[in-house]
């Protein structure tokens, strides 16, 4: 797509960019005076009657399509944005295809410019952390793994008229069924934010089986997540890895800031151990997030230094320590594992009125055409 | 960039190769200094980048591939390096690049086509646990057919490229591809070329494609090379 271009009823108003990496280039666009953010799948490729190739290999590509519809039809009938902890959730407004090329369209967020939690009151941060694990919650409660968490995919955006922010996550395109990733080629993640059971399945020879990657894989990227947003950096480990996946696979662990509440670092650490079952799921997160206090961190300290933590161990003996209820052993079956329902604190969830998805704004999915006509107008607003 | 072997044990190895397919016909002047001047710093820049991204790149390889027209000169219609390892071969792609100097190309479309299908058959990296093989075209103009009758009889025309248009884009392929030379998950095109055949054809039927329409005998100039860098290190 060029800037100019319009697509579907999608008028492109920026330069199209593959900033943020991945098999897409994205841009800004507008429709019916609203924006949006439109994403152009750089594969597949429906094999159009003038595309070039012969009969039989059409006839593939088009079958690699097809999969490749129903895959993100899948993970996107499974997203409810009304559900608790949807309104959280950026869903796409339309999927469709223009002659040979796959896009996906999300309305436009507009988020805070915070890169770090670290300016925000103890309960404000709580507030993030709380959205971002009920929309994880979401996700898990169908069996579904994002499979690409990271801070790039989660938006803060500040809610109008209240001193307080929200996590909005994104990009569900990397996203599977737990225990049913793609192949090791294709499959998504960032290895600063990858689980080691991704690691093993993404390197080449570990024989590591696709039924390893659970929604743990999640759990593992938000320990690391909430040590930065908190801190301002990720976990430290030893010098000789190039990641915190590669450290824990190697049987290190990761080196939390010694400033954090010892339960938080406690969290950190359990959330990124090894083994997939020893992490907690999100509903003990949740849990954990009702106890402000382990959010604690010192104002004083800028978010941002260069290079890692100089090490620090979890300091024993101060506070209590939280306990985190592991619930029975993990598997692929969605659910609470039988920990108690979480407690939504006063102020933490989304209020109805502000966050869940107005009758009007739910995802309206153009249809689009498999034998090569181009989509039909957008329905009238 | 290039890690001493042993030194990350157990790290995932990323081994990225790059082709470089250079038009260097006259029009494209003012880039091709702009990538002469830039020679020296490029893996430098593109180890910054990678650096501020939390990426470490195991093994980098560039290769060029510098095209003019085999039916308007045929003794240096192409030039090519092989696989450069950077940095250590710093000095030699350094002094590859140098040396082009923009001649010829009096119609418009060039032999864009043969460096691409070049390119495509390049001896890719099949080690280390993760790669990415980049193929970026730069030209400021359309592409002769490939074996067309002029370049055809040209007397340097290679023949171990793909026989037509159909063949490259087999030999590109795609994901359940059952003939494809490259590798589906790893490649990536980046077309900074003209919006018109073929390279607008190749940008909506190819996947793993990004396309940067210019416009046509500007040479590029829209394009600044830090932006080109930035486009290859996001492609990684």
């Amino acid at each position: 797509m060029k800037q100019g271009d319009v697509l579907n009823g999608y008028a492109v108003t920026t330069k199209p960019t593959n900033a943020g990496g991945g098999k897409c280039v994205w841009a800004f666009a507008t429709r019916g005076g609203q924006e949006f953010f439109i994403k152009e799948f750089l594969e597949p490729k429906w094999p159009l009657d003038t595309s070039p190739g012969s009969a039989a290999s059409k006839e593939r590509r088009r079958a690699d399509c097809l999969a490749f519809e129903q895959r993100h039809e899948h993970v996107m009938d499974r997203l409810k944005s009304d559900a608790v902890g949807g309104g959280n959730i950026v869903t796409a407004e339309a999927f469709f295809r223009d002659g040979t090329t796959y896009y996906k369209v999300t309305k436009r967020i507009d988020p805070s410019n915070l890169t770090t939690l670290a300016p925000l009151s103890t309960h404000q941060k709580a507030v993030v952390l709380r959205t971002l694990a009920l929309s994880l919650q979401q996700l898990h409660k169908i069996n579904v793994v994002h499979g690409d968490l990271k801070p790039d995919n989660v938006l803060v955006q500040k809610r109008p008229g209240r001193d307080l922010y929200t996590a909005k996550l994104i990009d569900f395109d990397d996203s599977y069924l737990a225990g049913q990733p793609p192949d090791p080629g294709t499959v998504g993640g960032d290895t600063l934010y990858g689980a080691p059971e991704w690691l093993d399945y993404i390197r080449d020879g570990t024989g590591t089986d696709g039924a390893a990657l659970t929604t743990a894989v999640d759990m593992f990227a938000l320990g690391l997540m909430v040590h930065e947003y908190l801190t301002g950096q990720r976990p430290g480990f030893p010098p000789a890895f190039s990641s915190p996946a590669d450290a824990v696979r190697a049987g290190q662990r990761v080196t939390t800031n010694p400033l954090l509440h010892p339960d938080m670092q406690h969290l950190v650490l359990t959330l990124t151990d090894g083994r997939p079952r020893r992490r907690p799921q999100v509903e003990a997160f949740l849990d954990a997030m009702d106890e402000e206090s382990v959010l604690e961190y010192p104002s004083s300290v800028t978010g941002h230094r260069t290079g890692r933590p100089s090490g620090g161990r979890p300091s024993a003996g101060r506070g209590s320590r939280l306990q985190i209820n592991m619930g029975p052993g993990r598997g692929t079956s969605p659910g609470t594992g039988g920990l108690p329902a979480p407690r939504p604190s006063p102020g933490l969830l989304p209020a109805p009125d502000a966050e869940r998805a107005e009758p009007e704004s739910r995802p309206s999915r153009v249809r689009f055409h498999l034998d090569g006509r181009p989509p039909a107008a957008p329905p009238p607003e | 960039m290039s890690e001493t072997p042993g030194q990350y044990s157990g790290n995932l190895r990323y081994a990225v190769d790059i082709v470089l397919c250079i038009d260097t016909t006259m029009s494209m002047r003012p880039v091709l200094e702009s990538v002469k001047s830039s020679a020296l710093s490029f893996h430098e820049r593109l180890s910054t980048v990678m650096a501020e991204k939390g990426k470490g790149i195991s093994q980098l390889r560039v290769k060029v591939i510098a095209f003019r027209d085999y039916g308007d000169r045929a003794d240096d219609a192409m030039e090519e390096t092989d696989f450069l390892p950077l940095p250590g071969s710093a000095g030699a792609y350094e002094d590859f690049v140098r040396r082009l100097e923009p001649r010829g190309g009096g119609d418009a479309p060039e032999s864009g086509l043969e460096a691409l299908a070049l390119a495509v058959r390049s001896p890719w990296e099949k080690g280390l646990d993760r790669r990415r093989h980049v193929v970026v075209v730069f030209t400021d103009a359309p592409a002769h057919p490939l074996r067309s009758p002029a370049a055809v009889s040209s007397g340097t025309y290679p023949q171990s490229i793909a026989a037509s248009e159909d063949e490259l884009f087999e030999e590109w392929g795609y994901q359940s591809s059952q003939s494809s030379v490259m590798e589906n998950s790893a490649k990536r095109l980046l077309l900074f070329a003209p919006d018109e055949e073929p390279w607008r054809g190749i940008a909506d039927n190819w996947n793993n494609t990004i396309f940067f329409p210019s416009q046509a005998g500007d040479g590029l100039d829209e394009w600044e090379m830090d932006e080109i860098i930035q486009t290859i290190v996001n492609s990684l």
